[in-house]
């Protein structure tokens, strides 16, 4: 166990931060009260706190809805900036050149706490109107060997809060716990392994006493997990394989002779969701690897491309529901699942909504996992003609088949090597988290209206090597990429509206009674009319929006923040379909806006 | 052969844009240092700062030619597309002077020299003859020293070489990284082989 300062000997502020550092010594004589303690308790009633933002997805079911109405639709044209933050970690490392942040902040009576994109954790001081750094704990991420093995940028997402603890993760593979007063670390565990191709990008989920993990790798040939932390003993409690071993349930659907499975992908980077009243978590589930050759890996390839639901106690799995079966496309369902109560004729149903890359968004019963309604949010679809109204799976699908060709002229294959698809590989919707109105029962999708260019690589066995892409093939981008952010009535299954962006929403969205917040990552920040979508107010960052808002009260005055820095995959790989955003510099600001 | 898109360079281009005092400051002091230490306080010849293509090795960092071609210059497929082998490369020192300052048409692979395809003619044509097979634009504009530098450095680190080892990984980052832990052989794995492992379960 290594411990770490709480601020870096090269800051340059030195007399500042001693400041900060015996304030902090300060705070941290004194005894914590109960207030601050998060508990399971205080994780599942946030609906009593609203000031606070306590979850990632700010509560368990993953709504990002927040009740607070200072900040309203009849003056929301009056928010200002109230103050701002530098941030730091835009350093390069591995194949990188910077990093971004695709964090969202945690709210807790009146401090936050954000990450950067190599996992640095900031506590922000933002009483009295302004923003103060309380104090910094940086994880000394191994950039180099990390760097070379994150498929889609140097990013971070987020710190959950447990006890005194803020919990967090490192691209390097680490979660770790920082004591919240002092900003020291108070242990740190290592879970995922940058030697195999693992990283950890995802903020942790907690449930009961345990820190939930995601990994990212699948591009690099890993196997893809889900693992849960004690974080009393720090021990590993359990780690479920989304890629089932030999002889295990779901293994029929690995008919290759090559072991493909072993390498298979199912990466789970994007922060699940908990249901209390059945003890479960749900949890999205990345691509299959090769990404675009699918007949390395005949079969439907379970878990990948799938919701899946897990005992929280155990692990073990409940039910799954798989989008595109032997994927072709890298249309991956890591998306997070978000979980909905709606009125049904004998009672409420249970809904688990999960907007998919293949372009479709579902609607699944989180008690059976069976499907309920599905529908195309993007503009245009060309790899399926629809979903069977029955089972929900692509039209074309048939069980019978090893290797899935849906509609084969526009299909990835062995014998349609360069193809273009509708949506790209980047998909209709990305990480970028939706929102969901209990009160209006819509729910907003941030929305990439994209085609791209698939190349398909035939791989065999001696392609694949430790830390070297397993893709099968590569995109490109002939074809320019808009957005929208397009809501959906939950109660009918149908597009409620629709309102188009010049770019893709790369940063997803909060909502609140009557408002949307979301941003571009040409640097505006919008609010929307909640109904309409008609946009109310517009503040240029002058950076990449590529993270999500929140929304939190410091002594009773709402707040709106959001984390600004271009990074991720879309930098890299996608830029060129939206050619105006390379004039975009890196960048690491936090905002907060009030009226 | 196959093309690298033009995104991939986008990462070079942000070198350049978001670090251009502080990175051309840094390089210019490790350039000097590499040529003027060894005069200065007369190191031997086999002191590493006095290798002529450590320059070039800070021109493959310095023009990010390892966000594509990775730190071992074997390039690979990928979400970027394939980044040729440099380590299978057959082009002469020559060919390779003139790929890194001309791009290669048609694919993602960047041009350097500045006024390429406008003030100079590459493979005898202007930015008009190249039309959509233009390449795209280097993050970074290199000097023609630079160019040769780089080419000199994977023609004699490079070009040829099997695969990736322990020992040219460690001499490439020369830092505490574990980027290089995978190519550990049983002879090669130092007292820290187990840090890197962790704690699995």
């Amino acid at each position: 166990m290594r411990k770490f300062s709480g601020h870096s000997s090269t800051f340059t502020r030195a007399p500042l931060l001693a400041v900060a550092i015996a304030a902090g010594g300060m705070m941290a004589a004194l005894p914590a009260s109960a207030a601050d303690q998060v508990s399971q308790e205080r994780l599942l009633n946030v609906e009593k706190e609203p000031g606070n933002w306590l979850h990632h997805h700010q509560n368990y079911s993953a709504h990002r809805f927040s009740t607070l109405k200072e900040i309203n639709k009849d003056n929301v044209k009056n928010l200002k900036v109230a103050w701002t933050m530098h941030l730091g970690g835009i350093e390069p490392g591995g194949i990188w050149s910077h990093g971004g942040l695709e964090g969202t902040p945690i709210a807790e009576n009146g401090f936050l706490y954000v990450t950067d994109g190599w996992g640095s954790v900031y506590k922000i001081d933002a009483h009295g109107g302004r923003g103060v750094l309380v104090w910094k704990m940086d994880p000394k991420t191994d950039r180099d060997w990390a760097g070379a093995v994150a498929c889609c940028g140097v990013d971070n997402r987020g710190v959950a809060l447990w006890g005194d603890l803020v919990v967090s993760h490192t691209l390097d593979g680490r979660l770790i716990a920082t004591n919240k007063e002092t900003g020291q670390v108070a242990w740190q565990r290592t879970v995922a392994n940058p030697d195999k191709g693992e990283v950890i990008t995802g903020a942790p989920l907690i449930v009961k006493n345990m820190a939930i993990t995601g990994v990212a790798g699948a591009e690099y040939g890993i196997r893809g997990w889900i693992a849960a932390t004690d974080l009393s003993t720090q021990k590993e409690v359990w780690r479920t394989y989304t890629i089932p071993g030999k002889g295990e349930p779901g293994s029929e659907t690995w008919k290759d002779s090559d072991n493909a499975a072993a390498a298979g992908g199912g990466s789970t980077w994007v922060t699940g969701t908990y249901d209390p009243a059945t003890d479960t978590i749900i949890w999205g589930i990345g691509n299959p690897g090769p990404d675009w050759d699918n007949a390395y890996r005949p079969g439907d390839n379970l878990y990948t491309d799938s919701s899946l639901a897990l005992d929280a106690t155990t692990g073990k799995i409940k039910w799954h529901y798989q989008h595109t079966p032997n994927d072709p496309y890298d249309y991956d369902s890591v998306a997070e699942n978000v979980l909905v109560d709606i009125p049904g004729p004998s009672g409420p149903r249970k809904l688990a909504l999960e907007a998919d890359r293949n372009g479709f968004a579902y609607a699944i019963d989180r008690t059976t996992g069976k499907f309920v309604w599905g529908l195309p949010f993007v503009k245009k679809v060309t790899w399926t003609k629809g979903l069977d109204p029955e089972s929900g799976k692509p039209i074309e699908y048939d069980p019978n088949k090893p290797v899935q060709t849906y509609i084969a002229s526009v299909t990835p294959s062995r014998t349609n090597l360069e193809t273009d698809i509708c949506p790209g590989n980047m998909g209709g919707k990305n990480w970028p988290p939706t929102a969901y109105n209990p009160e209006l029962k819509l729910w907003y999708i941030p929305v990439i209206e994209s085609c791209n260019r698939i190349k398909v690589e035939v791989m065999t066995p001696d392609k694949l090597k430790p830390r070297e892409f397993w893709t099968g093939g590569g995109p490109s981008q002939p074809f320019r990429i808009t957005g929208s952010v397009t809501a959906i009535d939950v109660t009918t299954g149908k597009i409620a509206q629709k309102m188009e962006t010049p770019f893709p929403n790369l940063g997803g969205m909060l909502a609140t009674p009557d408002l949307v917040f979301t941003g571009q990552p040409s640097g505006e920040v919008h609010a929307l009319d909640a109904k309409s979508l008609q946009k109310l107010w517009e503040f240029n960052t002058g950076g990449g929006v590529n993270a999500p808002p929140m929304t939190f009260t410091v002594d009773g005055k709402q707040y709106v923040a959001i984390l600004v820095g271009l990074g991720g995959a879309w930098d890299k790989w996608f830029i060129d379909s939206t050619p105006e955003l390379k004039k975009i510099q890196p960048g690491s600001m936090l905002y907060v806006f009030a009226l | 052969m196959r093309a690298l898109p033009a995104s991939s360079t986008r990462d070079v281009m942000m070198i350049f844009n978001g670090f251009p005092a502080t990175v051309s400051a840094l390089l210019a002091s490790v350039v000097a240092l590499n040529v003027s230490m060894p005069a200065a306080y007369g190191q031997s010849a086999q002191a590493p700062a006095s290798d002529p293509s450590n320059a070039g090795k800070a021109v493959f960092a310095k023009a990010n030619c390892l966000g594509c071609h990775k730190w071992h210059g074997n390039g690979g497929g990928g979400y970027g597309g394939d980044a040729l082998s440099l380590r299978k490369t057959e082009l002469t020192r020559d060919q390779i002077v003139e790929t890194v300052g001309c791009g290669r048409p048609g694919t993602g692979m960047p041009f350097f020299m500045r006024g390429a395809y406008d003030e100079v003619k590459c493979h005898d044509m202007n930015r008009q003859d190249a039309g959509a097979q233009m390449p795209p634009e280097g993050g970074t504009f290199l000097r023609q020293k630079d160019i040769e530098a780089v080419a000199d450095y994977v023609i004699a680190h490079i070009k040829g070489a099997g695969e990736p080892t322990y020992a040219e990984c460690v001499t490439f980052f020369s830092s505490t990284s574990r980027v290089c832990d995978i190519y550990k052989t049983p002879a090669t794995k130092p007292d820290d082989a187990t840090a890197s492992m962790g704690n699995r379960q």
